[in-house]
């Protein structure tokens, strides 16, 4: 009951107390903020490096030729076998002569190289399937089930390229998600160390408090909220920072760097480095503060 | 109210603080405790408030033995007893006020009885004007008196007071005991570690002699410098 009533004390006591202690509190949430965001930054990389190599991975896919001899019921149920398959996403028929002018156009101003194949009896390729898979890793399990399919002349996927991609972009990742680990540690024991040293330069106004007759909790909960006061102070200077400057370099990214696949779109990004660095740094206000003060409660 | 049979105490580093103290103060005692540096009377005032346990022997306070108080039993012994100290240890960055105020919700006060009580303190003790001066920037005497007022806000039974009058000059200081005084004649038991002579004999009240941690005299009316009889 002598909680709740105290509750409004505690919560001014926590306000008062970042203020009375303003220089030393003002180097916390500096601590906090520059640190955050610098792990905010580095999330952000992660995340778009995760996100380029899902988008390249993404356009891994099996063309599938179909024989040209092969009937139209092979065909039908070749088609039917790919509808079944489970682990295949989509599929897209592309007709010889599509396949034709797709050349055509990739050729560009050679493309009279191609004069004399028009005539659709002199066009030497076939129609195809290009099969894509629910996750891209399975591309060649699952080309190599389809291969064995009816009218299947060819399958392609450009086996060594694929696997060479995939083992890069899974040793890319476990990279990022390591470093991006070791400066959240990092950030952990910065952040902490200093609130630790906050509440250490005001130990002897906790051993007044005590001699007074507050009991532990009394003297824990302005503390414990001014570490969350910390904590959340700490986060909205990166936050702001990271809302205005990922637009900006954004915009710049879409202009320069056009060959490249776009950057994770800003709601999300911004939203999944929210999600990680609010609660990491109001967690770590609360923790830094209730265990530093632990030592001083006992006089 | 306190009672002490055989009671020690040992630094952990093995050095004797307080040796085979036998003490007894009653409901309403007024006591000054006189003895060199480092004689023990700190040690005994930390034994009462539970900041040190006794090595060996039985200590009451209250007459309950307080060796195994723990956490929120401390509290509660503490804001029945006030504790007065040299150097005040007040909150320096807060206001008078909040200093009292803090104490008082400290000790499950509630808010409205804070605000009507905590002018009267200040009143008493002659700081009306400075309740919201911040403590740091008040003089010795008067952050004695803040000290005080904090001590009493809670009606404590029992007031203990570490040289109170250390940092004060001699004016001062016989304020200060006089206010203890009055306290006492309203029923608040009264310990006062001092080295202050002029303010022992002045009052002529209970003195007990502490020589190297031991009791080495109690006088119903003493004075500074003990009479061996």
């Amino acid at each position: 009951m002598s909680f709740i009533k105290n509750i409004p004390f505690f919560i001014l006591e926590s306000w008062k107390g970042l203020f009375r202690n303003g220089w030393m509190s003002l180097a916390s949430v500096a601590v906090v903020a520059i640190t955050l965001f610098m792990l905010s930054v580095f999330v952000l990389i992660t995340l778009n490096v995760q996100h380029w190599a899902e988008v390249i991975k993404d356009e891994v896919e099996i063309v599938l030729y179909i024989d040209e001899n092969a009937t139209s019921s092979e065909e039908a149920s070749l088609q039917e076998k790919l509808d079944e398959h489970q682990e295949v996403s989509s599929y897209n028929y592309v007709s010889r002569d599509e396949a034709l002018q797709r050349l055509e156009t990739q050729l560009g101003s050679r493309g009279d190289l191609l004069s004399g194949y028009d005539n659709p009896r002199e066009n030497p390729l076939r129609d195809s399937y290009e099969v894509r898979t629910e996750i891209p890793e399975q591309v060649p399990q699952v080309a190599e089930e389809i291969a064995q399919y009816p009218a299947v002349a060819e399958i392609f996927y450009g086996e060594d390229v694929v696997e060479n991609l995939f083992s890069a972009t899974r040793v890319l990742q476990i990279a990022m998600m390591a470093l991006m680990g070791a400066l959240a540690v990092t950030a952990t024991f910065l952040i902490s160390h200093t609130i630790r040293l906050t509440v250490m330069l005001r130990r002897k106004e906790i051993m007044i408090m005590k001699y007074v007759g507050a009991t532990n909790w009394f003297i824990r909960w302005p503390f414990l909220l001014e570490g969350f006061n910390l904590g959340l102070l700490g986060t909205v200077f990166p936050m702001v920072g990271i809302y205005f400057g990922y637009y900006q370099v954004q915009e710049w990214f879409e202009s320069h760097m056009q060959f490249m696949p776009s950057m994770v779109s800003m709601p999300e990004a911004f939203i999944d480095v929210a999600m990680l660095v609010v609660p990491l740094g109001m967690v770590l206000g609360i923790l830094g503060s209730t265990v530093s003060i632990g030592k001083y409660l006992k006089v | 109210m306190i009672e002490a049979i055989s009671v020690s105490y040992k630094y952990p580093d093995g050095k004797r603080a307080l040796k085979n103290l036998n003490l007894l103060v009653n409901r309403g005692d007024f006591v000054f405790l006189v003895g060199p540096s480092g004689a023990g009377k700190s040690s005994i005032f930390k034994l009462l408030i539970k900041e040190l346990t006794p090595t060996a022997g039985v200590l009451k306070v209250f007459g309950r033995n307080i060796a195994q108080y723990r956490g929120k039993q401390i509290s509660m012994l503490r804001r029945n007893i006030g504790i007065i100290f040299q150097d005040f240890r007040l909150l320096e960055e807060r206001t008078v006020y909040d200093n009292i105020e803090f104490a008082m919700r400290a000790g499950g006060c509630p808010v409205k009885e804070i605000k009507k009580k905590v002018p009267h303190l200040l009143k008493m003790v002659g700081l009306k004007e400075k309740a919201n001066s911040q403590v740091i920037k008040l003089s010795g005497g008067e952050q004695q008196r803040v000290g005080m007022a904090r001590a009493i806000s809670n009606r404590p039974a029992m007031i203990l007071a570490d040289e109170p009058t250390g940092n004060l000059d001699p004016q001062t200081s016989v304020e200060i005991i006089d206010f203890l005084k009055n306290l006492n004649l309203k029923g608040t038991t009264v310990l006062i570690a001092t080295h202050d002579q002029q303010v022992v004999d002045h009052f002529k009240k209970r003195v007990i002699y502490l020589e190297n941690g031991e009791i080495v005299g109690d006088e119903a009316r003493g004075a500074y410098q003990r009479v061996l009889h």
